[in-house]
């Protein structure tokens, strides 16, 4: 257990103890005249005050005088749930003068008053020892100084798309310097390859162009373009960025964007941005609106004839001996806005992708009847070059399919619906249009307005999924066999094209920039948030925000907003001349960390936020800003090295050892993480479930927290059962993963236990998330109730056996 | 439809193909007047094409080398049509041969200078077709009338002077050889070659009894046996130095080929620097551009042809 030997000890504990009546909330229940005279009794506490309520005005004042007249140095205010009222005390005793560190809960109201109405004597006892165990840990309560670090006011934005770009725009109209980073050689992502954005059917450049060119020319704005992320250090406020600068073998200063050099060029190769419908020059841009507006060489197809040397004269601008170069950047905060790939369905054989010439994806489409596009705007067939009479649109390729991709891909219903009020608009009588769908999903503002225009234009609608299409080899029109399910049969309609609305799927290279970033992301594959409901901007690593697609699929208008939303999230930031971050961090005690001698890095392996370093022969050291003190390192160093700061070993193992002073083996000791199954168990007070009695609750941050000698140290004590409470599997966790370590650790200490002749039952692991208080009362009456089966004797024969092992396992890690 | 490529490989043709919606690249290899020269993999800007030596069976002629062209490295630009001495490779765009590499003077066309002047032609000489060792000369004899003329000798007299005969050779396929030349007595072809060069057998390396030099050859009479010695001597008067023998010798330097310069159009190109580099020499083709320009030009071109600064 370790415990830095060079904490001085205050010359003497001085412990205050306000209970609370919280009118009848508490008092109505469990008897305050027993507690006040209880922790009296209790060594160190030398004042006891009782209030009808503490946090109002006269109860905080109270506390205040206290700290003043009675010289206390610790504080505990035996009242409601720390996540309610513990920021409000902390702040009270710092008006006194003491440090807000010194000041400790103990939650009487959801964890006895409330859950216990029946059972006022029990509801009283447990409270008793809820101030117990407060007053054990105040013991050992430490001041910190919260943690202040410098603030780069500097942005940079991974991604120029649409989000990207608003996002950009608006920091920079902030006043903030931004750094934009796009790999391909020109920002505006899939919009500028757009013609018509729904619902109101307005050119997609002509409103994205204005913004590019925005972008290009603030002076606030820095784009890298044709660039690529190599690597990220630091921590929030104070990021170091590494950027590689790939060659365009055209220095960007001395390009004027003329294009004469692509006039001249003699080689085109299938142009990626249109989709390869079309061609682009080996010396070109992407299309002709890019920017930043300048050339580049494409080596892979450059024969280097020097044609565009000659042209390019005394300009001098194109350099083929460019090479990729590494810049460095220092930025406070990091929004990453890195969009969506389109799914090209090559591997769904029945639908004849890329084997039948006139099956095209709806992306491909877009590029067909855009004016600037391959063909002028003109929609024709691949095998013949015609016009097409009869085009079927197939709905939902890849996504809602659990095959693929199970997830809604958001925009598709709305982008066929544009296609086909475009087609028919174009085209009048002279096409027939169908779409094959699941469902139409248009909730957006306008939209379904515009769903509604399509139907007047005389679209068929069929809804069904489509199951093969078969071509005629001779004339190339296809034929799609689908289930019509208002008619309840199968049916089949002759198309001269069919355009297959394909899913948005997770951009390539999001598990490169999610390593680099340390993101998580879901099982769909995009960026997962720090809380899908009040922090869906925030990356789970501080410092960096989404926007756009990446975090999840989203349409424009949600685009654009989710990007100004980013910008205001890294404002908070980096506006700040100074950040400040809680002191509940790891830290290490450099003696006796193994690092030094061995190999080890166990730490820097079970961190969820990489905030540990360990280079070789050193000791590991935690990068402090980085670290969210969730204390998984603490639990998994060998060495007992690591010390949590506020959960400290000493700390918990006093409250396991004042919890179970008394009769452990009728005690469940739980050991609950602060953010799903601490707040589902105060849910359960709120709601008033009753559960029973025998539970004593210890709070951490993080179920990653609990050291297997928690939980050995109780059953050496004698404890009835053992709960451990965390988070969901496998995305709940409010440290990423912190659930996942303690269930590899404690998995391993069950099954050891169970072969040493526990009874399986007596240690749980309960997954609790914030909203299941009715889950954790059941899981509490449970318990109780294989406790009481299995009988205070058979416990404690089993504890008298594991004993002596226990004692020496303890041992040998002293 | 999305991009696609294509590659198919038959006995007559290897083909490749970019399959675009609108534009089609289709790039042929006419395998029959393919000889397994060395020119195209030389002066592919891309290193795409590979020539592939073939087993040949006991007691069997030599087999071309072949030619294999990677379709992840081809760029379908052009230089490997334009550079074929034979013709053999043609690029095509939307099936029309209008390359964008001789439309933008991007790399030079070989001349094939051939002056031909039937005035001076002899009644009923069908020498020269019968020479060209790549069957590309017609003979044809029109009469006063617009008759073809089988016989100009049984014609009368005063009809004889009116034949116009017509010599029509397939030049985009010849490599200049100069057979023809030296068949017709009278000097109606004249013929310049666009290669000049070097090739050597050295004897004492070369292994008796293999012909396999001979066998591929595709000029007749540019390498014969010796009837003395048993072995492959060269007659350098018709070697178009394309180096299909080259590709085939069994021995390392038994066999010497050294193209020195290649005549073409007047073009200022790096590619073709690149290639000539490859197709003769470093030294050649500083030489070239020696020659070719003012010293103002020169300068350009040594900016981005460093190579000329290491061979000095």
């Amino acid at each position: 257990m370790s415990q830095p030997e060079n904490v001085k000890k205050p010359e003497e504990l001085r412990i205050g103890v306000f209970v609370c009546h919280c009118g009848l909330n508490i008092a109505g229940t469990v008897d305050i005249k027993q507690i006040v005279e209880y922790a009296k009794t209790i060594p160190d506490v030398v004042f006891v005050k009782e209030n009808r309520y503490t946090c109002a005005d006269p109860g905080q004042e109270e506390i205040r005088k206290a700290i003043r007249e009675q010289k206390l140095n610790r504080v505990v205010v035996a009242a409601c749930s720390p996540r309610m009222h513990e920021p409000t005390f902390r702040r009270t005793v710092t008006e006194a003068g003491l440090n807000p560190f010194l000041f400790e809960m103990a939650n009487i109201r959801e964890f006895a008053s409330w859950c216990h109405p029946s059972n006022p004597q029990a509801a009283t006892e447990r409270a008793k020892d809820a101030v117990r165990m407060a007053v054990a840990k105040a013991r050992l309560l430490m001041p910190l100084q919260t943690i202040e670090v410098p603030v780069t006011n500097k942005a940079l934005i991974v991604g120029g798309g649409i989000a990207g770009m608003n996002a950009a725009l608006d920091l920079a109209e902030m006043g903030f310097q931004v750094y934009m980073l796009e790999n391909t050689q020109s920002i505006g992502g899939h919009m500028a390859a757009l013609d018509k954005t729904f619902p109101t059917l307005d050119c997609s450049i002509c409103i994205e162009g204005p913004k590019m060119v925005d972008c290009g020319r603030h002076p606030n704005i820095k784009i890298f373009a044709n660039a690529d992320l190599v690597r990220v250090d630091g921590y929030i406020g104070n990021f170091k960025v590494k950027i590689r600068q790939n060659p365009r073998y055209v220095i960007p200063d001395r390009c004027t964007g003329c294009g004469e050099c692509k006039d001249v060029c003699p080689i085109e190769y299938p142009n990626e941005w249109d989709m390869n419908l079309g061609t682009r020059k080996a010396i070109s841009v992407p299309f002709d609106q890019a920017v930043p507006l300048i050339y580049a060489v494409n080596k892979d197809y450059c024969i280097e004839c020097f044609k565009c040397v000659d042209v390019c004269g005394a300009r001098q601008a194109i350099d083929f001996e460019q090479k990729p170069e590494e810049v460095e950047i220092e930025v406070g905060a990091i929004i990453v806005s890195t969009g969506f790939d389109v799914y090209l369905p090559y591997d769904m054989p029945l639908l004849g992708y890329g084997k039948y010439p006139n099956v095209i994806t709806s992306m491909e489409f877009e590029r067909l009847i855009l004016a600037a596009g391959p063909t002028g705007g003109k929609v024709i067939r691949q095998s013949d070059g015609k016009k097409p009479h009869t085009v079927a649109f197939i709905q939902c390729v890849g996504s809602r399919d659990k095959n693929k991709y199970p997830y809604c891909s958001n925009f598709c219903c709305m982008y066929t619906l544009k296609h086909v009020v475009q087609l028919k608009e174009k085209y009048k009588e002279d096409v027939e249009v169908y779409v094959f769908y699941m469902d139409i999903r248009s909730p957006g503002k306008g939209y379904e307005e515009f769903y509604d225009r399509a139907r007047e234009r005389g679209v068929n609608f069929i809804r069904g999924r489509v199951s093969r299409i078969d071509e005629d080899p001779k004339t190339h029109n296809l034929v799609v066999h689908s289930e019509d399910q208002t008619l309840g049969q199968p049916i089949e309609i002759e198309a001269d094209m069919v355009v297959l609305a394909t899913a948005a799927i997770p951009k390539k290279g999001s598990d490169e920039i999610a390593r680099i970033l340390n993101l998580s992301r879901g099982a769909d594959g995009f960026f997962m948030e720090s809380h899908p409901k009040l922090k869906p901007l925030d990356a789970p690593t501080d410092g960096v925000f989404y926007a756009g697609a990446c975090q999840g699929l989203k349409d424009i208008p949600a685009s654009v907003a989710q990007g100004s939303g980013a910008a205001a999230r890294a404002a908070t930031v980096i506006s700040k001349p100074k950040w400040k971050i809680e002191p509940i961090i790891s830290v290490i005690d450099e003696s006796r960390c193994r690092n030094v001698t061995a190999k080890c890095g166990i730490c820097v392996d079970k961190c969820p936020y990489g905030a540990i370093k360990a280079e070789p022969n050193k000791a590991a050291q935690v990068i402090t800003a980085s670290c969210h003190g969730c204390g998984t390192c603490v639990a998994e160093c060998p060495q007992d090295a690591i010390t949590q700061m506020h959960f400290t070993d000493a700390q918990i193992l006093a409250q396991i050892r004042a919890a179970l002073e008394k009769d452990p083996e009728d005690k469940i000791l739980a050991i609950l993480c602060n953010w799903c199954s601490y707040a589902g168990a105060d849910l359960a007070g709120t709601s008033r479930f009753e559960y029973p009695p025998s539970v004593r609750a210890i709070r951490v941050m993080c179920s990653g927290r609990v050291d297997r000698d928690f939980i050995l140290e109780a059953f050496r004590l004698g404890a009835g059962m053992v709960l451990v409470g965390a988070c969901h599997l496998p995305y709940d966790c409010h440290y990423i993963s912190g659930n996942y370590k303690m269930k590899a650790r404690t998995d391993a200490l069950k099954g050891m236990l169970t072969k040493l002749g526990m009874s399986p039952e007596r240690f749980r692991v309960e997954y609790v998330s914030a909203a299941e208080g009715i889950h954790y009362a059941e899981v509490i009456t449970e318990i109780d109730a294989d406790m009481k089966a299995l009988g205070k004797e058979k416990i404690k024969a089993e504890n008298a056996k594991l004993r002596p092992i226990i004692e020496n396992m303890l041992k040998r890690k002293k | 439809m999305p991009f696609k490529n294509v590659k198919k490989d038959t006995a007559d043709a290897l083909t490749l193909e970019w399959l675009l919606h609108v534009k089609h690249y289709k790039l042929t290899l006419d395998k029959k007047r393919c000889v397994g020269c060395q020119i195209c993999s030389l002066a592919c800007p891309k290193d795409a094409i590979k020539l592939e030596k073939q087993l040949k069976a006991q007691g069997e002629k030599a087999k071309k080398a072949k030619v294999d062209i990677d379709l992840a490295k081809c760029n379908f630009c052009g230089v490997c049509d334009v550079s074929c001495p034979y013709g053999a490779i043609k690029l095509t765009l939307n099936d029309g041969h209008d390359l964008l590499l001789l439309q933008k003077e991007s790399y030079p066309e070989l001349v094939r200078d051939i002056k031909v002047d039937t005035k001076q032609c002899p009644k009923d000489c069908d020498e020269c077709e019968d020479s060209c060792p790549l069957d590309l000369i017609t003979v044809t004899r029109v009469g006063f009338d617009g008759k073809p003329v089988e016989s100009v000798a049984a014609l009368p007299p005063s009809q004889q002077k009116r034949v116009q005969i017509n010599l029509a050779i397939q030049k985009e396929y010849c490599p200049t050889c100069r057979v023809c030349e030296f068949k017709c007595a009278p000097g109606v072809i004249k013929v310049r070659k666009f290669t000049e060069g070097k090739i050597a057998i050295d004897q004492a390396k070369c292994p008796g009894g293999c012909r396999d030099c001979l066998d591929v050859c595709p000029i007749t009479g540019a390498l014969y046996l010796s009837v003395a010695d048993n072995k492959v001597y060269v007659n350098e008067l018709f070697c178009v130095y394309c180096g299909a023998c080259k590709a085939v010798c069994p021995v390392d330097e038994a066999l010497t080929l050294k193209r020195t310069k290649i005549i073409h159009t007047p073009v200022r190109s790096g590619a073709w620097n690149k290639a000539l580099q490859r197709l003769a020499s470093p030294v050649d083709a500083v030489k070239e551009l020696k020659a070719a320009g003012s010293r103002k030009a020169k300068e350009q071109v040594s900016r981005r042809f460093s190579m000329e600064e290491k061979i000095r």
